[in-house]
């Protein structure tokens, strides 16, 4: 590694001992004991740690630490995705540790949303957590009335402790399935047998790159970065989107696309490409089941005017983009997680899979339909196993929809949930229809939740456990995108009375085994480098050439090989082994065979006819960052961006207050005029700004998407299928 | 030699990232920034785009803030730097509302100024300021610029200070123009 050359000197640890020594934490590491002994003051050590937000980019970061405090961090450079680079949120960390804002002890509310609040012990607050549990087990004789709502605010693989604990007590009532992407991953099980991108940094290799509803800008910035390089070296980068966003900017072609008909457009372009006998038959016979009723079925139902008067795409440019698409091998298209996020993004999906499977730009260098991969998810699951206590009188779990929790939560009857527990989400702020999810919170007797930031859920809850940053403890993190495998280590002492999530899970099993001997199977006798080492696989490590998980210290990352293209080796992981135009599985699950058209569920009605977008904020991830000091020194005021047309049949002018409105809420929020968002639809993106009541769920409906219960469970969300009407206000 | 700035608008994504690397590389306090992100007109290159132009201090050829200042507390390098002393300072602002670019900020622990030093540090020992080093989008480079081909950039953006006024060393790559298809 390049040394930092600055006026303190600098020493490089490959472990943590010195600040575990200090801190009273940890143990012995690789790192050498007499040089970590011997630091004088005022000496700065490194230490790596693992971005662990939901992000495609989940970046490998290197903190420079001095005296026990984090002075700044940077990107690590051994990891040639994140190259040595960080995004605005990650250059923040520094701020978000050390914020005054940061929730410091265990915390207990009079009344939710009272604001009442007063500090409790960590015992206190086991007590009575551990009562609640067990006076629910007693009167039902199971723990269905405790509901766990956890998904991704951080995916270090030890948060899935709060599962482990939950399993070791008994069947609880699970939140299942994702907000994010279940669409798009049911679509991709049907035509492929699984989600399976290409290394991102195979875009270099294409000499034609489509985004295609993703804003990589904003949400994958070392994507972005690899994307901008590929146009300079001379691909050609085409971005489809309804809105012209950061990301779009920086295209050779921009294509403006009308909201949910992304499958519209591909379909077209496959029939232009059938008409010029453009598509690769010799591929899809060899390594494809369907592809004779696929092309039947653009023949017959297909035209490239019918795609054009869908999309609101020129017929001129479809065929451009099809010929050019079919002709500039090979050809990278990167599927967004926004597109999928409609009635009829699943479908969408499979259509433009079929798009790419038609030209046999499949399973190439630099080609690929590429969405997301789970395969370098190489973990034990450790900390998130549990072998319940079996004293109860079911036999599973009780699911509930993760996408319409409010509403689920409380049609539960038989028996109520009278206890929730939230960790890693903020469902008063990110759920669609706030207004639902508050009745649900307010049903329950015991809300308890796990975060760092006193956010909109936990205003609403009676218990709120604090718990540590990544710079506090150990992880592994892995992406969904690029294949980069990431140690995390201490780098200082826990913070406040702050704990990890595995630390309550073991100090809540340690009350409950003391109040009811036998009651929760949880280990309470590890540390949490205990747990850690337990989480990396034999094959990782082989995979790695490791004796020893921590050697992944040495780099701090380590790259899962053998992605530079997906499905290279012809092997699907379909029933039929091969690329499915043809999907029984699909048909079983309610969805059509082949990837044809499906029409959007449109709720628009007179009076709310503006379709609104509620995309990711650049300042934040949901509604982590935004509320930070320095971010709100760059940006600290919500809005509205809509096209200076549709500004002007109102009567709006910009920075003008504007109601946003439809059946379910109204917020009112400042008016952004811009021609880079459609005449016809309005923009908000998504997030939390601390001491501000702005919350775009309060007008964002629970519709369901068209798909993801094949692979998650749950259908997904149509997060972009709300409709409202814009008024000044 | 003469340090100078380049800002690749055609690169920049307006994230930001420069402004807060520097915040927490420099422990500045929350309200200060020793560099800024502007959003710039959208139609800066014909049809709308986003566009944002990323500038710290210029370290001008004749640093108005050195002029304004009236205890002596700024000093330009030979390699064009311009530093700020603040031993000497007196916090009284005049550098910041002489700046055309603002580029002075006020520390409220301190009660003194504060500016891009092009960390010093780092540079003199070979490497990249922190903001250049820190660009996910290495959207910004530092550079002689006696060496720099003028050609390859632009010194004056539309919305943004004439840079003849102070001899700014900052560059500027305007974004590209995209094809656009719009509904």
């Amino acid at each position: 590694m390049k040394k930092e050359h600055e006026i303190t000197r600098r020493t490089f640890l490959k472990g943590s001992a010195a600040a575990g020594l200090l801190a009273g934490i940890g143990g012995a590491t690789l790192s050498d004991f007499s040089k970590a002994t011997a630091r004088a003051e005022g000496e700065t050590q490194e230490f790596f740690n693992a971005c662990p937000r939901n992000c495609y980019d989940t970046c490998s970061i290197i903190t420079t630490v001095q005296d026990g405090v984090i002075k700044h961090v940077r990107g690590n450079p051994n990891s040639t995705y994140t190259n040595g680079r960080l995004c605005v949120k990650g250059y923040n960390y520094p701020r978000r540790v050390y914020s005054p804002d940061r929730i410091k002890y265990p915390m207990r509310q009079s009344a939710k949303g009272s604001g009442q609040w007063e500090q409790i012990t960590w015992d206190e607050a086991f007590t009575i957590i551990a009562e609640k549990i067990l006076e629910i087990k007693n009167k039902y004789g199971n723990t269905l009335p405790i509901c766990l709502n956890k998904y991704s605010g951080n995916f270090n693989v030890l948060t899935y402790g709060i599962e482990g604990m939950m399993s070791s007590i008994g069947h609880t009532t699970r939140c299942q399935g994702t907000p994010c992407w279940p669409a798009g991953i049911d679509s991709q099980n049907f035509d492929m047998g699984a989600i399976l991108n290409a290394d991102p940094e195979s875009m270099l290799k294409s000499k034609m790159i489509i985004v295609w509803g993703a804003n990589p800008a904003w949400c994958s910035v070392h994507s972005m970065h690899i994307i901008q390089k590929a146009k300079e070296n001379g691909a050609k980068v085409v971005f489809i989107d309804p809105i012209m966003t950061a990301s779009a900017s920086k295209a050779d072609q921009f294509i403006e696309i009308k909201s949910s008909t992304d499958g519209a457009l591909a379909l077209g372009m496959c029939r232009y490409i059938l008409d010029h006998k453009l598509q690769d038959d010799a591929w899809m016979e060899e390594n494809s089941i369907g592809h004779e009723e696929f092309v039947d079925y653009v023949k017959k139902n297909i035209t490239v005017e019918w795609a054009s008067e869908k999309t609101g795409v020129p017929v001129q440019v479809i065929e451009n983009l099809a010929y050019e698409y079919a002709t500039m091998e090979p050809a990278s298209i990167w599927i967004g997680y926004g597109m999928q996020r409609h009635t009829n993004g699943g479908a969408n999906v499979r259509c433009i899979d079929a798009l790419a499977a038609l030209c046999g730009n499949v399973g190439k260098m630099g080609a690929g339909a590429n969405y997301a991969q789970l395969d370098s998810w190489l973990f034990n699951y450790a900390a998130m196993t549990g072998n319940g206590a079996n004293t109860d009188n079911v036999e599973a779990d009780r699911n509930i929809n993760i996408n319409n929790f409010g509403a689920d939560l409380l049609s539960l009857t038989d028996p109520p949930v009278e206890m929730l527990w939230v960790a890693c989400r903020n469902p008063m702020g990110q759920d669609p229809e706030t207004g639902v999810v508050r009745k649900a919170y307010e049903s329950c007797d015991l809300v308890v939740t796990v975060d760092q930031f006193f956010n909109e859920s936990c205003n609403m809850s009676d218990i709120v456990l604090p718990c540590c940053t990544i710079f506090e403890t150990w992880g592994l993190h892995a992406s969904y995108w690029h294949y980069w495998y990431h140690g995390n280590q201490p780098a200082i002492a826990q913070m406040y009375e702050s704990k990890t999530d595995v630390e309550i899970a073991m100090g809540l099993s340690e009350k409950l085994n003391s109040l009811q001997a036998g009651s929760c199977t949880y280990p309470t006798d590890r540390t949490m480098e205990e747990w850690c080492a337990m989480e990396m696989t034999d094959g990782a490590k082989e995979l790695f050439g490791f004796k020893d998980w921590k050697e992944i210290f040495e780099k701090g990352t380590a790259k899962v090989t053998g992605y530079e293209a997906a499905w290279s080796d012809g092997q699907f992981r379909t029933p039929s082994g091969k690329y499915e135009f043809y999907s029984e599985q699909a048909a079983a699950m309610g969805n059509h065979l082949l990837p044809v058209y499906r029409e959007a569920d449109e709720t628009k009605t007179d009076e709310y006819n503006v379709r609104l977008i509620t995309p990711h904020w650049k300042y934040g991830l949901h509604s982590q960052f935004q509320n930070l000091d320095w971010m709100q020194d760059i940006h600290n005021e919500p809005f509205v961006e809509i096209h200076p047309q549709m500004a002007k049949d109102r009567g709006i002018e910009d920075g003008d207050a504007v109601r946003v409105e439809n059946e379910i809420g109204y917020l009112v929020v400042k008016a952004k005029l811009t021609q880079n968002v459609p005449r016809d639809e309005a923009v908000i993106y998504e997030a939390w700004y601390k001491d501000n009541p702005f919350n775009v769920n309060y007008v964002v409906k629970a519709i369901p998407a068209d798909m993801g219960v094949f692979a998650t469970g749950q259908p997904g969300v149509s997060f972009h299928d709300s409709f409202v009407s814009i008024k000044k206000a | 030699m003469k340090k100078g700035f380049v800002s690749n608008m055609e690169r920049c994504i307006g994230c930001n990232a420069c402004v807060i690397a520097c915040k927490q590389y420099h422990g500045l306090e929350p309200e200060m920034k020793r560099r800024k992100v502007r959003e710039m007109d959208e139609n800066i290159v014909g049809q709308p785009v986003r566009a944002y132009l990323s500038a710290s201090c210029q370290h001008c050829d004749e640093p108005a803030c050195m002029k304004a200042c009236p205890t002596g507390a700024y000093s330009k390098r030979e390699d064009g730097v311009v530093l700020h002393n603040a031993e000497v300072c007196i916090g009284c602002r005049m550098c910041q509302w002489a700046c055309p670019y603002e580029a002075p900020t006020f520390n409220p622990v301190t009660k003194k100024m504060d500016k891009c030093d092009f960390c010093r540090e780092r540079i003199d020992a070979g490497e990249q300021p922190f903001c250049v080093a820190g660009c996910p989008m290495e959207a910004l480079e530092m550079v002689d610029m006696d060496e720099i081909n003028e050609s390859d950039y632009v010194s004056e953006v539309k919305g943004f200070v004439d840079p003849s006024i102070t001899g700014a060393n900052l560059r500027v790559k305007l974004p590209a123009a995209v094809r656009q298809v719009r509904r």
